[in-house]
């Protein structure tokens, strides 16, 4: 304990630099007006940013790139409750009983318990990673390519069962994602395999052209093809801070939300609008009368707001420790780890003490500020939607070409981008998520690396995978997932979940 | 037809001392320095350090570019094909140049395509073995792995890299067969040797260095063809090993394309010798674990070529045993 304060006295210092505070203030920015933009999301934001990185040292571009991620859930929660529209999926649930209230005239009470309620799940979600993290990672080190490769195979699996919508889609997509990750270099021979002749793809297709592709290009496509803008009766925000009564009454269902958002963060492919969902369906469980909720029940706001944000903060867990991504915003955070020549994984609490303490540091400082954006400024992000969005999006795509450009110098990895934005937007249609690809896509390489090497190692005896206890334990483990996804209890609550969002 | 002539030749002079003089005041504008790996590496903070230190020497800035991809080849291809004018040079890498041409196909020649002006650093490597193996020595490592063919497993940064044809040249020199086992990058292929994945690796000594400082491996030896100043008690495997010849070091180079005017070339050079005795250059390349090297053009040519020829015929002798 005592040295995790220290460790964490450490991290203060590398994210209390004013440098770091500048980028960890830029990352608070950015989120909430992202946030704030129903348009733009934290992934697509993050993808076109990701090559800005680049100029910056590793500590200050994750500080930055994780500041935009949670930033964003404060920022949604915004127009969710003044206007009725999320800014961000995590956000959706919040709108149900926080417009209410806006309605009723409580948009101030409605604002500060959501962001006293995101600051409490935050510094929550932060001292978890700080105390959860080295233990893990310590378990971590003991690692072999077999493990890497069961534990990689749950992190997929995962990915399916919890994401959003049909499971066959996810698996075509993870599978999609897989098969782009086989393109590039063969470990063991060296040649190159599927390039066509390129010689640009013989590393591979580059990670930063996907991500802003699926994500960047063809959301900005997507948003241009909604026709006419919608224009949102913007309610009245009344007094700002909330009487003593309300924060008391709204403390367990805070707590609540919090150890929900914690929980769902730390899973693969869980990630903050499960969790919030999951907190708002407990609240309303646990509520003596629960017929309040769709009418302006306080704890709707409440927890899921803390929830969204504990679960943005402890899906860092699994990233820093296991190099494991537990989402599409977590694996854009792994790209560009590999962009700075960190490889993700128990190493980097060991190698990059910096980067760990200083990012958990940031955390907390961050949602100080965030605080503070968000409550004594509201007016002026609501100011925001008044921006044509035809001038945002052209803006971003100039800023996305050059910014893939930088990368590498290399005029193809722009076509790249151009290409995958258009199959992006082309599987948007079919109502195919491009995160599993994405997933896919980063953990499809890796795995192959750690399954040849272990049959190299064991001179091609598959029994290596369930002779080592922790491979063994985590091959189980992703089996449990699949039987789960199965069972027709758990497939009606998942459809459940998710119809409730698509309702929204 | 005698004023034709008279012009021409006119022209021709003309062209010539202009030819010259673009020489003579060179450099007029930015000169841009390739670095054909991505930004943040070894290889592009050795780049950064020369590009600051012939800033100051040439009185020009030098931009340094990073066009990253294939190992270094792309970046290679590209200083190959640039305009021989001065403007574009590149921080070289033994792979790209030396190993890539004979173990695969590149649209470079070398030989013809490039034109050598110094190496700039260099870095050994280092002979690692995991601390259950009973092996203190190059000897030792030899009559282990002929005791125990196939037996020992070696880590490399991946298969056609210098980590993996040194150890495969050892094994050739030797008469001995270990196993291949390729990692993406040499920090995973030692930190396998530290957790006993593998037995041992021919690993960068930067990435060695903190592991043998820790007491978490044994090295037993060095690759180059001199010991480390880094490591003065390590013997070289040639010398251990009785391995005459046996050299497989990793450099970093200043090469520009075939065909750069000599005055240029010279001019370069010049810089380059005074930069290796600069007293910040010197600590900046400690700093990234490099030692700073001057070789004259002719020298670093010839050094090209030997390497080519051993590579190439290792790369033979690797398809023959197949």
């Amino acid at each position: 304990m005592m040295d995790v304060l220290a460790l964490l006295g450490h991290g203060f210092a590398v994210a209390g630099t004013p440098q770091n505070l500048f980028f960890c203030l830029v990352g608070a920015l950015c989120g909430t007006l992202i946030g704030v933009l129903p348009g733009l999301g934290p992934v697509a934001t993050i993808s076109l940013l990701l090559p800005a990185t680049y100029a910056l040292d590793p500590v200050g571009a994750i500080i930055m790139l994780s500041g935009i991620y949670y930033g964003a859930q404060y920022g949604g929660s915004t127009t969710a409750i003044l206007m009725n529209i999320p800014g961000e999926s995590t956000s959706v649930v919040t709108a149900i009983d926080g417009h209410r209230l806006a309605q009723q005239g409580r948009a101030g009470e409605a604002l500060a318990v959501a962001a006293i309620g995101s600051f409490f799940a935050g510094c929550v979600g932060s001292l978890v990673i700080a105390l959860a993290g080295p233990p893990l990672a310590g378990v971590a080190q003991k690692f072999e390519s077999p493990d890497y490769f069961s534990l990689m195979l749950l992190g997929l699996v995962s990915a399916v069962v919890l994401a959003n919508g049909s499971v066959f889609r996810a698996v075509a997509m993870i599978l999609l994602g897989l098969l782009l990750g086989l393109v590039g270099s063969d470990i063991n021979s060296g040649l190159t395999r599927m390039t066509f002749g390129f010689l640009q793809l013989s590393d591979g297709v580059n990670f930063v052209a996907i991500a802003m592709g699926m994500f960047g290009v063809a959301e900005v496509v997507s948003n241009l093809e909604s026709k006419g803008e919608k224009k949102a009766q913007i309610a009245q925000i009344s007094s700002i801070w909330p009487s003593l009564k309300i924060l008391l009454l709204t403390k367990f269902a805070v707590l609540r939300g919090t150890l929900i958002g914690i929980a769902f963060g730390i899973l693969p492919g869980g990630g903050a609008t499960v969790a919030s969902f999951s907190a708002y369906a407990l609240e309303k469980k646990v509520a003596r009368d629960p017929s309040r909720f769709g009418k302006g029940a306080i704890e709707g706001v409440a927890a899921p707001e803390a929830a969204n944000n504990a679960a943005a903060q402890t899906s860092f867990v699994p990233l820093l420790t296991l190099g494991i991504p537990t989402s599409a915003t977590m694996a854009l955070m792994i790209g560009a780890l590999t962009l700075h020549g960190i490889a993700p994984g128990p190493m980097v609490i060991t190698r990059q003490p910096d980067l760990f303490w200083g990012l958990i540091a940031s955390m907390f400082i961050g949602n100080l500020m965030l605080v503070i954006i968000n409550l004594p400024m509201i007016g002026l992000w609501v100011k925001l939607l008044n921006i044509p969005y035809r001038m945002l999006f052209l803006v971003i795509l100039v800023i996305s070409a050059i910014g893939v450009y930088s990368v590498n110098n290399s005029a193809f990895d722009v076509y790249l981008t151009l290409a995958f934005g258009l199959l992006g937007y082309i599987l948007r249609k079919l109502d195919a998520e491009p995160a599993p690809l994405l997933m896919g896509f980063v953990l499809g390489p890796p795995m192959e690396e750690n399954v040849r090497r272990s049959l190299i190692i064991s001179q091609g005896d598959f029994m290596v995978f369930v002779q080592r206890p922790i491979s063994l334990v985590l091959l189980l483990a992703a089996l449990a997932l699949l039987i789960s996804v199965a069972l027709p209890f758990i497939r009606k609550r998942r459809v459940e979940v998710f119809k409730d969002e698509a309702a929204n | 037809m005698k004023t034709k002539l008279g012009l021409l030749a006119g022209l021709v002079i003309l062209a010539s001392t202009s030819l010259a003089s673009a020489q003579a005041d060179w450099p007029r504008k930015a000169v841009t320095l390739i670095v054909p790996y991505a930004p943040g590496g070894y290889t592009d903070a050795v780049g950064r350090i020369t590009a600051r230190y012939l800033e100051k020497a040439l009185a020009t800035s030098v931009v340094v570019e990073n066009r990253a991809g294939a190992g270094g080849i792309i970046g290679t291809a590209y200083v190959a094909k640039a305009p021989p004018d001065g403007y574009t040079l590149c921080v070289c890498s033994v792979g790209a140049t030396s190993v890539a041409p004979v173990a695969q196909k590149t649209d470079y020649d070398p030989k013809k395509d490039l034109r050598p002006i110094s190496i700039v650093s260099t870095i050994p490597q280092t002979v690692i073995v995991g601390k259950s193996l009973p092996i203190t020595s190059i000897p030792e490592l030899i009559a282990y792995a002929k005791a125990n063919p196939g037996k020992l497993n070696y880590g490399s940064s991946g298969a056609g890299g210098l980590m993996h044809y040194s150890v495969a040249l050892f094994q050739v020199r030797t008469g001995t067969r270990m196993t291949h086992v390729p990692f993406k990058g040499g920090a995973p292929a030692t930190a396998a040797v530290v957790s006993g994945e593998v037995q041992i690796s021919f690993t960068n000594m930067t990435d060695a260095l903190p592991q043998m400082e820790a007491n978490t491996v044994r090295a037993i030896a060095v690759t180059s063809v001199e010991r480390s100043p880094y490591a003065p008690n390590l013997p070289t495997v040639a010398e251990a090993g009785n391995l005459k010849g046996y050299s497989a070091e990793s450099w970093n180079g200043i090469i520009a394309p075939a065909g750069t005017p000599e005055p240029i070339i010279k001019k370069i050079s010049d810089a380059l010798a005074k930069m290796v005795d600069d007293a910040d250059v010197k600590k900046s390349m400690a700093a990234a674990g490099a030692t700073g090297v001057f070789t004259t053009p002719a020298e670093f040519a010839k050094r090209i070529d030997d390497e080519l020829a051993q590579w190439a015929v290792l790369v033979k002798e690797m398809k023959d045993g197949k």
